[in-house]
């Protein structure tokens, strides 16, 4: 990760082309106020709590946050696909002028793989083994676009073609395991692709990759989106991975979202605390580290205190207990969303959000 | 970007041209290390073999009682009847024959039926989980907990006493059927129970949720996605089901209850023990027969769990 930490830093300094400041493109995607609760519904464990962002078409949106923080339940939200028991309570998640959230699931299986498409954390788990590659790609040709088999297999083979699979030909009829953990995710990357959906979710899709090959999935995966003119909603807890593909980014902490804003502007200005501290713990090759006179290194600061446990979610800030900078209120009133820069906005009560009373 | 780039990814060698190996191939080439699994399918493939050709060459027909004139009944092994002959009369050796296409019938027959009812019970239970699970799952237990034998044998005599002077009395041998639909009927607990814990398993496997994810319908997800992957593990207990269909109907047969038209090792048995000192080779053959069908499918199954399961061994 020290690789990607090092460039995290370069590609944020780096001036972007002027694209992304251009007269903005329509907004593809907007979760608003999203709310995802577990049972007992009389005192539901709210793992999402009013998450809002939006995502524009051929824009990248990094959702960053810890383990439990919400990020991949609220993708999955997108998709219809919450898993059992596990509900979405309150807001909406506009596509296209639609709401997914009131959509039946028939309806939404019509939307899965054709203008929705996902990328899974592990592409060893994520393909049947026992069918074939090119089986398996077909099979959603075959349930998106009625396309015979052959007709499908011409297909899946132009896009594992662009996927840089090596002879994509003979691959089609490999099975899973005689494929590695790269080529795999580059298989998944291609069966997101297929039917050219207008949003990606990524959902950790580089994690369970080494370095170089991460990277060479990273390059393709922004290569294809602009080729494409897709949007992708990459959700990751690896802030080196988020520096190099997001074009925006959402911090999330425990189910709410600290800030949202251009990847520069956060890298460079920091607003919520918790993006503070956690750019702070980011290792830098740049940086030399101090060593005292006992020969020990200075240490990495780090997140103070430990994670929120689970029954805690509700009140106020759910930061606020590791947060250098927490006041009384912080615990009681539930930070919204202050603008403090076009296109960006903090969660937070020190830095002039408005602070409402929270439901727990 | 161009191609240049996407070119520039490619890293992988190309891989040596190789068969395609599937987890059935894959499968195969662990059940054929394992000893105990490959004397299980040379007992099994016997058993096939005889009921297949046997009787086409089978010294005699099974229900020809010549014997009982010429070397006579209980008459010990000899050139013309190399396993005897038995207390009525008929040709050991051929009524054992005889016997194996029976018994497959009722092995396959009955796990055929319990098959069914076990994978659509488990399926549907481990599937769609909530209350159907509750109910399906209970309804289970209750028949794990019925006396199958107790059902049977009651039941093979009423239906005896209520077939006479109706139309079924004709029905070529409605008593086997019957048994064999009940042994079925009676064994698909086990294959639900085990059914539903692999569809729970595979229902949460990511791959499932990427199918559904890519917009597969439920009747792609379940029969293409996750029952051959169950499958390994159902043909296992499938497996052992045959052998203990095979005793279940030989001890029905023992009491005096099988099928008066079959031939039957059970019924052979039931029809000698008596015997057992004067003509020992008429109830030690079928004993042998039975013996060897069964164990031939245990350990057939055996090598089925090490083939497709070789961690649950170490």
């Amino acid at each position: 990760m020290a690789g990607l930490a090092a460039e995290t830093q370069a590609a944020a300094a780096a001036p972007r082309p002027p694209e992304a400041t251009a007269s903005p493109a329509p907004v593809l995607v907007s979760v608003e106020n999203l709310r995802i609760q577990f049972p007992p519904w009389n005192a539901p464990v709210r793992v999402v709590e009013d998450v809002s962002y939006q995502v524009r078409t051929g824009e990248t949106m990094g959702i960053v946050g810890e383990s439990g923080s919400g990020k991949t339940l609220s993708s999955l939200a997108i998709l219809n696909l919450l898993p059992p028991p596990a509900r979405i309570a309150g807001g909406r998640i506009l596509f296209e002028g639609e709401d997914l959230a009131a959509k039946s699931q028939a309806q939404m299986q019509k939307l899965r793989g054709r203008r929705l498409a996902m990328i899974f954390q592990n592409p060893g788990y994520s393909l049947n083994p026992l069918l074939t590659v090119g089986a398996q790609l077909a099979e959603i040709l075959k349930v998106h676009e009625k396309l015979p088999r052959s007709a499908a297999l011409q297909r899946v083979e132009e896009l594992f073609r662009l996927v840089g699979i090596t002879d994509p030909g003979s691959r089609l009829s490999q099975y899973p395991h005689e494929m590695s953990g790269g080529m795999k995710q580059r298989v998944c990357i291609a069966r997101a692709l297929l039917c050219h959906p207008a949003l990606v979710l990524a959902d950790e899709p580089t994690t369970a990759l080494d370095v170089t090959i991460q990277a060479q999935i990273l390059d393709l995966l922004e290569e294809l989106k602009q080729r494409l003119g897709m949007s992708m909603i990459f959700v990751t807890h690896d802030m080196g991975v988020v520096a190099r593909i997001a074009d925006r980014i959402t911090v999330m902490y425990a189910g709410q979202v600290c800030e949202t804003g251009d990847k520069q502007a956060i890298f460079a200005r920091p607003s919520h605390p918790y993006t503070q501290a956690l750019l702070a713990s980011t290792p830098r090759i740049d940086k030399s580290y101090a060593v005292d006179a006992q020969g020990r290194r200075e240490r990495l600061p780090t997140v103070g205190l430990a994670a929120t446990p689970g029954q805690s979610l509700g009140g106020g800030c759910r930061f606020a207990g590791r947060c250098p900078e927490a006041v009384p209120e912080c615990t009681r009133l539930v930070p919204q969303a202050a603008a403090i820069e076009p296109g960006r906005s903090v969660h937070c009560l020190k830095r002039g959000s408005a602070g409402v009373p929270g439901h727990g | 970007m161009t191609d240049q780039t996407i070119a520039s990814h490619v890293s992988a060698p190309k891989p040596a041209a190789k068969p395609a190996r599937g987890i059935w191939r894959q499968g195969w080439q662990r059940f054929a290390r394992s000893r105990t699994g490959m004397l299980g399918l040379v007992l099994v493939l016997i058993v096939v073999a005889t009921a297949v050709i046997g009787p086409f060459v089978a010294p005699f027909d099974a229900q020809d009682q010549s014997p009982m004139l010429d070397p006579g009944a209980k008459a010990p092994p000899s050139w013309t009847n190399p396993l005897g002959t038995d207390r009525m009369g008929y040709d050991v050796l051929s009524r054992v024959i005889y016997g194996a296409p029976t018994a497959l019938a009722v092995g396959l027959g009955a796990m055929s039926i319990a098959a069914a009812i076990g994978i659509l019970v488990g399926g549907v239970a481990g599937y769609r989980g909530g209350t159907t699970d509750e109910v399906l799952m209970r309804f289970t237990d209750f028949f794990l907990v019925i006396p199958m034998f107790v059902v049977i044998l009651a039941v093979v005599r009423l239906l005896g006493v209520a077939v006479v002077d109706t139309p079924f009395e004709s029905v070529p041998y409605l008593n086997l059927g019957v048994i064999i639909l009940l042994i079925g009927v009676f064994s698909w607990a086990p294959i639900a129970r085990m059914t539903r814990a692999e569809f729970l398993r595979l229902k949460n496997q990511e791959f499932v949720e990427a199918a559904r994810c890519i917009g597969a319908t439920s009747g792609d997800i379940l029969f293409r996605h996750i029952l051959p992957n169950a499958l390994p593990s159902l043909i296992v207990i499938i497996a052992l089901g045959i052998g203990g269909a095979v005793l279940a109907e030989a001890m029905i047969g023992f009491l005096g209850f099988g099928d008066p038209a079959a031939v039957s090792w059970g019924q052979l048995l039931y029809f000698n023990y008596q015997a057992l000192k004067v003509a020992p080779w008429a109830s030690l053959s079928p004993g042998l027969a039975i013996f060897v069908t069964v164990l031939g499918f245990n350990l057939l199954a055996d090598g089925l769990t090490d083939a497709f399961n070789p961690r649950a061994k170490n």
